[in-house]
C-alpha cells in the first residue's frame, strides 16, 4: 500500500512539471525559449512518470519484464532528447529563425552570420 | 572513412547483446542465438561509427563507477534544480527571461566526454548546447542560455556545467 501511494505520487510530480513545459511551451517568447520548456517535459515529467511505473511494476504487479521495459524507455527517451534539441535548434538558427526581441549575447550570430 | 577493428566490434556486440537480452527478458537457447547473431550483425556494421578512441574504456571498474556516480548522483541532483528554476519560470508566466547565446571553453579533451558533457548541457531544462567549433587546439560550446546572468568565456562556461565538467573529468579524462 505504502509503495502504491509513493508512485502515485511520482506519477502526479512527473505530471506537474509535464504541465510546467507545457505552459511554457504555449507562453515563452521565442522559438529557443519555448524549445527550453519544453526539456522540462522530457527530463522530470518522463523521469516522475517512469520511476512510478517502475515502482508500481515491480512491487504491486511483479513483473520484471515490464519493469525492465518501463526502465529502458525511461532510458530511451534520456539519451535520444537531448540529440533532438540539439539538432532542431541548430536547424532553426541556420534557416535563418530569430527571437522577435534581439538577444542581448548572441555570440552565435557574430561568428557565423558574417 | 575509418576501417572497422577488432575491439570495437567486440565491444559494440558486448552492448548490443546486453540490450537484447534487457528487451526479451529471456533465456532460452533460441533467443539467446538469434541476439548473438543480430548483435553481431549490427556491430560489424556500426562499431566504426560507434567506437573511436580505446574500446574496452568502461571495462575499467574504476571508470565505470565514477560514471555510475556521475549519472546516478552527481546529473540527476543538476537536473532537478535546473527542473525547478524552470517550473518556476513557467508557472510565474514565463515574463522573467532573458535569453542569449554564450560562447564557452570546454576542458575536457575526449570525444566521448565532450559528447556527454553536450548532452548533459542539453538535457538540463535552461540551457542548449548550439554548436561546437575548435579554435586553437581549445573546443568552445556555444549554448543557448535562458537567463544570461554572466559575460561569455570562463565565467558562463562555470556557472553553466562547473559541477558537470568536474564530474565528468573524473570519467574521461
Amino acid at each position: 500500500m505504502a509503495v502504491r501511494i509513493i508512485s502515485d505520487i511520482l506519477i502526479a510530480i512527473g505530471a506537474i512539471f509535464a504541465l510546467a513545459g507545457t505552459i511554457g511551451i504555449l507562453k515563452m517568447p521565442d522559438t529557443y525559449s519555448r524549445m527550453q520548456a519544453s526539456t522540462c517535459v522530457a527530463t522530470l515529467g518522463v523521469l516522475g512518470v517512469t520511476l512510478g511505473a517502475l515502482l508500481y511494476a515491480v512491487f504491486v504487479m511483479g513483473s520484471a519484464a515490464i519493469a525492465i521495459k518501463v526502465a529502458v524507455i525511461g532510458l530511451l527517451i534520456l539519451v535520444t532528447n537531448p540529440i533532438g534539441s540539439h539538432m532542431l535548434a541548430k536547424g532553426a538558427y541556420k534557416a535563418g529563425i530569430r527571437p522577435e526581441k534581439k538577444m542581448d549575447v548572441d555570440d552565435l550570430g557574430r561568428d557565423f552570420d558574417e | 572513412m575509418p576501417k572497422t577493428k577488432f575491439p570495437a566490434v567486440i565491444s559494440t556486440f558486448l552492448l548490443c547483446f546486453a540490450f537484447w537480452l534487457l528487451l526479451t527478458w529471456s533465456f532460452a537457447l533460441q533467443e539467446l542465438i538469434a541476439g548473438a547473431a543480430v548483435s553481431l550483425a549490427v556491430a560489424l556494421f556500426s562499431a566504426r561509427f560507434f567506437i573511436h578512441e580505446k574500446a574496452f574504456w568502461f571495462f575499467n571498474p574504476a571508470k565505470l563507477f565514477s560514471g555510475l556516480f556521475y549519472w546516478l548522483c552527481i546529473f540527476p541532483v543538476e537536473l532537478i534544480k535546473a527542473n525547478l528554476d524552470m517550473a518556476g519560470r513557467c508557472f510565474g508566466g514565463c515574463k522573467k527571461v532573458n535569453p542569449g547565446i554564450v560562447k564557452v571553453p570546454v576542458e575536457l579533451k575526449s570525444e566521448y566526454g565532450q559528447a556527454a558533457l553536450a548532452n548533459s548541457i542539453t538535457l538540463t531544462p535552461g540551457t542548449i548546447t548550439m554548436e561546437t567549433t575548435e579554435e586553437d587546439g581549445q573546443t568552445y560550446y556555444y549554448i543557448h542560455w535562458i537567463d544570461v546572468t554572466a559575460p561569455s568565456g570562463k565565467e558562463a562556461g562555470d556557472a553553466i556545467k562547473g559541477t558537470l565538467e568536474k564530474g565528468l573529468r573524473r570519467v574521461w579524462q
